[in-house]
């Protein structure tokens, strides 16, 4: 998966979980949009099923420090790159 | 003069039920508290298996003192287990009634509970969390969502009550999805369950038990929703949503058809 398709697919889960359209990128989700800790879980469970894999405690702890789309996606490379699902553009 | 009576027979097996409550715990902390933290292995199901024969007792009690109050409890409530357990919450006897029908409930509870003396320090042994944005936050909130999956492996329940608090006027306040949350990322499935009459045994606000009263208290399974109901895919919020919509569905003695058109709006 490229980092393209990446941001396709979190500004899709935005819209169909948080119904939020295009998220701004660089934005405190918390602040902006009023990112809670249940919207938290939703976005684990909307990482796995994207991964198609669970993701390990450790990865999990390193997803708390997430407060923007970018890191979001920033992270989601970075996980689909250890599970060797990450393609350059 | 009548009005007298009842107020004073209210009054005195009140006292005894709350004599029963305060006092129990310490007589059972040392009978089977203790051994129980100092011989398990895992303390907090020991805990809990205390906890549910000493309110199991309460009920017994309560049914002896209290004849005119019928307990009428679905065989499936006790039955279900590695669930999460959502509740319509009508009055503080509630939680100690769902605790008095299975040995392994956790629960969340108000973080001002933590906080009595001894009271506290027991729902803190029971594995309880307290309902505080710092215990729903980072890695504190993974660690506790960590304990309950355990727990749900385990065999255990985590019941909750969605409305977050007791409802004053017996209407269904709106859900918060949290606890929907949780069950989408325990994977595991939702009982939800319908109690009523428990407000009027004890009522919201009073301090004494509505004793002489004829009163039935029911507690129905009136739905389980799976952990792969409409694909699993069902947002939180959503799933909120629907099962609200059973409660509404079934406190306004709508059945079968309306339910069943209740799901198909869910899935479609």
């Amino acid at each position: 998966m490229t980092r393209q398709e990446i941001e396709q697919e979190v500004k899709s889960i935005f819209l169909r979980e948080f119904e939020i359209e295009n998220p701004q990128m660089d934005k405190d989700l918390r602040e902006t949009y009023g990112f809670d800790s249940i919207d938290a879980i939703e976005l684990l469970l909307e990482i796995e099923r994207f991964l198609g894999s669970e993701l390990t405690q450790e990865e999990k702890k390193q997803a708390m420090d997430i407060r923007t789309v970018n890191q979001i996606c920033d992270y989601i490379e970075k996980m689909a790159k250890v599970r060797g699902l990450a393609k350059e553009a | 003069m009548t009005k007298m009576i009842y107020r004073l027979t209210d009054f005195f097996i009140t006292i005894l039920l709350w004599f029963y409550f305060l006092f129990g715990y310490l007589i059972f902390l040392f009978v089977l508290f203790l051994p129980a933290c100092i011989f398990s292995e895992n303390s907090a199901a020991a805990f809990q298996r205390v906890n549910h024969v000493f309110l199991k007792s309460f009920f017994g009690l309560t049914k002896f003192l209290v004849p005119r109050t019928k307990f009428k409890i679905d065989d499936k409530v006790p039955a279900v287990k590695s669930s999460i357990i959502v509740c319509n919450h009508i009055s503080y006897l509630d939680p100690i009634l769902l605790i008095a029908l299975s040995p392994l409930q956790r629960t969340i509870v108000k973080k001002t509970f933590f906080h009595v003396p001894v009271f506290g320090w027991f729902l803190r042994q029971y594995g309880f969390i307290p309902s505080a944005p710092a215990e729903m936050m980072g890695e504190a909130m993974l660690k506790n969502l960590e304990s309950i999956r355990r727990h749900l492996a385990a065999g255990g329940n985590l019941f909750i009550f969605p409305e977050g608090t007791r409802s004053r006027d017996g209407r269904l306040a709106p859900f918060n999805r949290g606890v929907f949350s949780i069950a989408r990322y325990c994977n595991a499935p939702l009982a939800l369950v319908l109690i009523k009459g428990t407000d009027r045994l004890f009522k919201p606000g009073t301090f004494l038990f509505n004793t002489h009263a004829s009163n039935e208290i029911t507690m129905e399974l009136i739905a389980s929703i799976e952990p792969g109901f409409s694909g699993g895919s069902l947002p939180a919020a959503a799933l909120s949503d629907y099962a609200r919509r059973i409660y509404l569905a079934k406190l306004a003695g709508r059945d079968g058809d309306d339910l069943a058109e209740t799901q198909d709006e869910a899935s479609g």
